[in-house]
């Protein structure tokens, strides 16, 4: 009896309290790990300092991303350490960077991998590495936990994000016909991870078509299927399927066997990977050390960051290839590499909201919102009891053109932001102000490479991808698209190259391993 | 006028008495041992009304006017007397200090009242017919609400209205004190407010009480609820119907204090006495001190670690003396260690090595308390694990969840122990099952602690044997990343509502 009383008069409290925080939201937050002022350095050619030092190392790596912290992970693992790594930012981990604060540890952008497949080598070998993958199984800590993923429609929720409650039959059949013409897709063997691997001549009349019109072409354009397909694309490439090639639409779904249910993350996303890795060769790592010039010389080449000039014989350039033409002398531009701008934003929430008859998920997404939804740093806690967390809320603009999105995204405050993103959330959880304390936005002009009409099978894409001595290129851009395994197997291959020029090793390592998992399969 | 203030005295009787047995009631209630409750409770008050009477020879002036405040007093004391008690029991250590504070006021109230009374009306009477009268009405009030109490109040409205609603009465006699008494009174408006705001103040208690009541009549207890609370983390429901004690955890049964000696018994003995010479225990949940009185049948035993995740719950069971009656006190041993954590990321955390470890979890209803039945945690618990060392884990019923059970029989399977399954009849949760593992086979014990109620060394085997409709089921095991139990344990409990 007394505690119904209690409870009464809390809730009587919480309500009233309700009224006056409604009235007046004190949400704190602003713009951080902005990078674009230094990005436009670069495009305005604007004067850096002059060189007062030259440093002699073998190979610099340009970037620090997941592929420029893979390529130095090869070389450390093959006993290589005359290399050093150069970031632009204070922070390395590039798309998997991460953040901290009494709640979490929580991810700025990468936020999972999907468990890789058996192509997957050198994602494999690093997640053995890492006590990732032991004897054969996968740790499960580290698999997504149970519930993983929740879609809200029609005013309701539903386990999973495929939609699959208010079918019509039409869309039953779209969707299932959709089903058996990527198991044929699979069968082929020609979409796999990474995409190098299994990519053949015969698809490439998929690229010249985008995943909108191969949609309509196969009729399966209801209404509710679009919307999946859109979602998919905005999910992985951030753009839309009338701006994807259908080569990549097909990629998405065809290339993944999963063989554990998955995927795998961490509190702080692919973050967690960065620390690892970190941990392992911080040590060649500099950070806040923007490139600014990158010529050949004589049988090698100088790097230019800040004051110092690095003599190298070999650059592994593992930074958005889009600033290349920036910074390496005599570089053409680039026509086929577009970008999508995307806003990320971490919301500290210091109460829970309502659910409204679901357990909170990993990934929540909304039907019909421009967003896609957010991702909770907690849900791979071991506590059985959270109070407060932290949602990573992701915004691909998708539609329309990147460049107009790219100012747009820069030309507005926090303030339009916050609204927008809160907004958004309140279609499905009223009492989100109550519950937000906190909300830090992160812009990214060029956050993804986009796979657009023809950029798979582009010849300015193949050419770069193609090892030529002595700048070898790595980012995972170079697949077209950017996704971990992409980049990390660009990393590798790159310093399994350079090695094998600088006669350190006999032969790369990779052909051979890669044919042989072709021909396991 | 004259049958007016008879009645008077009758209903102010009534009221003294009521307060009385309300505060006997609810120390039965909630300490047990009725006798003794009634016993002291009644002494104190009687002896109280001494002291009232006797302080009554020092009030000579302004009768009518104190005789008016002693009735609003005793309205407020009085009518929220059992609201204050139960609030004393759920958040204070002072359950029985306040009691008895709470009667020996009212008591000295109740003794100041028929003697200022028959003194403001001596006048109007003869000396031996007021005596006769007041006496006669005022002992006609005690049988009545003598009868009243224990056949239409306390079945139909529950102590805590009870008392309110002949704070009422007391309140209401003030008032129209004011009107029957208004010759000998000055200011009568003032007081009139008085008794209306106490009149008022009551009124909206009895509205709130009578919500409250309501709210818990429709809940799942068919008992008495003698305690609940609201924790940071759970809601803890005691409840009580003769001897019988019952804990619920956000409305599951935990035990019932007629039988658990049952569970408790088969949740340790099988295990424990099967460990050579253990010396440290590990109890993860079990918060109510229940499982570590029985670990403490063993004098071998040098520590127990208990880790539970509601502080507010093992406090509850380190305090409150009717539940250290039923743990023994257990917590109150100096080898035991109580730690208030969070239990997967403690084990994670945690390197120490145990001989025994106890896993009694509330079962596994949502997705968060199935982490704690997953393949995962069961690895990390078995790194405590000593060689020779032995585990038990609470797995719901084989019976009425046949599935889940032997899904999480599978899971510690999986986590690469030697598992022996066994099952016990616990009248109040029907026929329950547990997991054993370890590092090895599991062998049944030769010697069991002296003074079990329940396990014998004869009937341990019989525990392993499964009957067909419990028998074995091949199921998937619960992982982090497929937590399949939490969906198998809601089909199978739903399958038996229907």
């Amino acid at each position: 009896m007394t505690v119904s009383r209690r409870s009464f008069i809390q809730s009587a409290g919480f309500s009233l309290a309700g009224l006056s925080m409604k009235s007046e939201s004190k949400i704190a937050g602003g713009f951080v790990n902005e990078s674009f002022q230094q990005g436009h350095l670069l495009r305005d050619r604007a004067a850096f300092p002059a060189t007062r030092r030259i440093e002699k190392t073998q190979i610099v790596i340009v970037g620090g991303g997941i592929a420029g912290l893979s390529a130095a992970w090869r070389l450390q693992k093959r006993g290589f350490h005359d290399f050093i790594l150069l970031e632009m930012c204070d922070q390395a981990g590039g798309n998997s960077r991460w953040g901290e604060n009494d709640i979490t540890a929580y991810p700025w952008a990468a936020h999972y991998v999907p468990v890789p497949g058996r192509k997957a080598v050198y994602v494999r070998e690093l997640f053995e590495d890492l006590g990732v993958l032991r004897d054969g199984k996968w740790e499960e800590r580290y698999l997504c936990f149970t519930p993983q993923e929740r879609l809200f429609l029609y005013g309701r929720w539903q386990e999973g994000i495929e939609p699959a409650v208010g079918l019509t039959q039409k869309d039953r059949d779209q969707l299932r016909r959709f089903e058996d013409q990527i198991h044929a897709f699979r069968a082929t063997g020609k979409f796999t991870v990474p995409m190098e691997v299994g990519l053949s001549e015969d698809t490439e009349s998929l690229d010249r078509i985008s995943f909108a019109d191969w949609l309509r072409e196969e009729r399966m354009d209801s209404r509710i299927f679009n919307w999946y397909m859109n979602y998919c694309c905005r999910d992985d490439y951030g753009a839309m399927t009338d701006q994807t090639s259908a080569w990549a639409g097909i990629q998405y779904f065809a290339s993944r066997e999963p063989e554990e249910k998955g995927p795998l993350t961490w509190p702080e996303g692919n973050g967690w990977i960065v620390r690892r890795l970190l941990e392992r060769m911080g040590s060649f790592v500099r950070t806040g050390q923007m490139v600014h010039k990158i010529v050949r010389s004589g049988r090698g080449v100088r790097v230019f960051a800040g004051d110092t000039g690095y003599d190298a014989a070999f650059v592994i350039f593992a930074a958005p290839t889009f600033l290349a033409p920036y910074l390496i002398d005599g570089l053409a531009p680039l026509r086929t590499f577009e970008y999508s701008p995307w806003l990320t934003a971490n919301l500290t929430l210091d109460h829970l909201p309502k659910n409204y008859g679901i357990d909170p998920t990993w990934d929540t997404v909304f039907m019909e919102s421009p967003t896609l939804g957010y991702v909770d740093a907690m849900h791979q806690t071991l506590r059985t009891h959270v109070d407060r967390t932290v949602w990573t809320f992701y915004w691909a603009l998708a539609a329309g053109s990147p460049s107009q999105n790219r100012r747009s995204l820069l030309s507005t405050d926090w303030n339009y932001w916050k609204e927008a993103i809160l907004h958004d959330l309140e279609r499905v959880h009223l009492d989100i102000r109550q519950c937000v304390s906190r909300i830090d936005i992160m812009r990214m002009g060029h956050a993804m490479a986009r796979p657009t009409v023809g950029s798979i099978f582009s010849s300015e894409r193949r050419n770069l991808a193609r090892p030529q001595d002595p700048i070898l290129f790595a980012n995972s851009d170079l697949s077209g698209f950017s996704i971990f395994e992409e980049a990390q197997y660009r990393g590798v291959v790159a310093a399994e190259h350079a090695l094998h020029r600088l006669s350190y090793i006999s032969r790369p390592e990779q052909f051979s391993r890669l044919r042989d998992a072709e021909s396991a399969k | 006028m004259g049958i007016l203030l008879f009645i008077t005295v009758l209903l102010i009787a009534a009221c003294g008495l009521i307060y009385e047995l309300v505060a006997g009631t609810l120390a039965s209630y909630l300490l047990g041992d009725s006798v003794l409750q009634f016993s002291t409770i009644i002494g104190c008050y009687l002896f109280a009304m001494g002291i009232g009477s006797a302080l009554s020879r020092y009030i000579d002036r302004g009768l009518a006017y104190r005789f008016v405040w002693i009735e609003l007093l005793l309205g407020v004391v009085g009518g929220f007397s059992s609201a204050l008690l139960f609030l004393a029991f759920a958040y204070s250590q002072g359950f029985q200090f306040l009691m008895y504070a709470l009667v020996i006021v009212i008591g000295v109230l109740v003794g100041l009242e028929i003697p200022l009374l028959m003194r403001i009306i001596r006048d109007r009477y003869r000396f031996r017919d007021v005596v006769a009268h007041v006496l006669t009405f005022d002992y006609l009030g005690a049988l009545g609400a003598s009868l009243l109490f224990p056949i239409l109040l306390v079945p139909h409205l529950g102590l805590v209205r009870s008392a309110m609603l002949f704070g009422i009465l007391n309140a209401g006699v003030a008032l129209w004190s004011t009107f029957i008494f208004a010759n000998q009174l000055a200011r009568t408006a003032v007081l009139r407010i008085f008794c209306i705001t106490v009149l008022a103040a009551l009124c909206v208690g009895l509205a709130e009480a009578k919500r409250i009541t309501q709210a818990a009549e429709d809940n799942i207890y068919a008992d008495e609820i003698i305690f609940a609370r609201d924790t940071h983390y759970q809601h803890i429901v005691l409840t009580r119907f003769k001897d019988d004690i019952r804990l619920f955890l956000n409305s599951h049964l935990q035990f019932s204090s007629r039988d658990e000696y049952r569970y408790h018994e088969a949740l340790i003995h099988p295990g424990l006495s099967a460990v050579p010479a253990p010396r440290r225990v590990l109890v993860l949940g079990g918060g109510d001190g229940l499982a570590v009185r029985e670990i403490l049948k063993y004098p071998q035993v040098e520590s127990v670690t208990l880790v539970d995740l509601d502080p507010e719950m093992t406090r509850l069971f380190s305090t409150n003396p009717m539940l250290t009656g039923l743990n023994q006190k257990s917590f109150l041993s100096p080898k035991v260690h109580v730690i208030n954590a969070d239990a997967f990321p403690w084990v994670d955390s945690n390197a120490d090595s145990f001989d025994f470890i106890v896993i009694d979890f509330p079962d596994p209803t949502n997705y968060s308390l199935g982490k704690l039945y997953t393949t995962a945690f069961y690895r990390a618990v078995a790194r405590h694990l000593s060689e020779q060392g032995l585990m038990v884990v609470q797995s719901t019923s084989p019976m009425f969840a046949r599935d889940s059970y032997w899904c999480i029989a599978e899971t510690i399977k999986r986590s690469g122990m030697m598992i022996s399954p066994y099952h016990v009849y616990v009248p109040s949760f029907g026929e329950w099952g547990f997991v054993l593992a370890g590092h090895h086979e599991y062998r049944t014990p030769a010697t069991l602690p002296n003074g079990l109620r329940f396990i014998d060394l004869k009937g341990v085997p019989a525990l392993f044997q499964f009957p067909p409709d419990m028998a074995p089921l091949s199921m998937p095991p619960n992982r982090l990343n497929d937590q399949v139990l939490v969906h198998l344990y809601d089909k199978d409990w739903k399958d038996i509502s229907h």
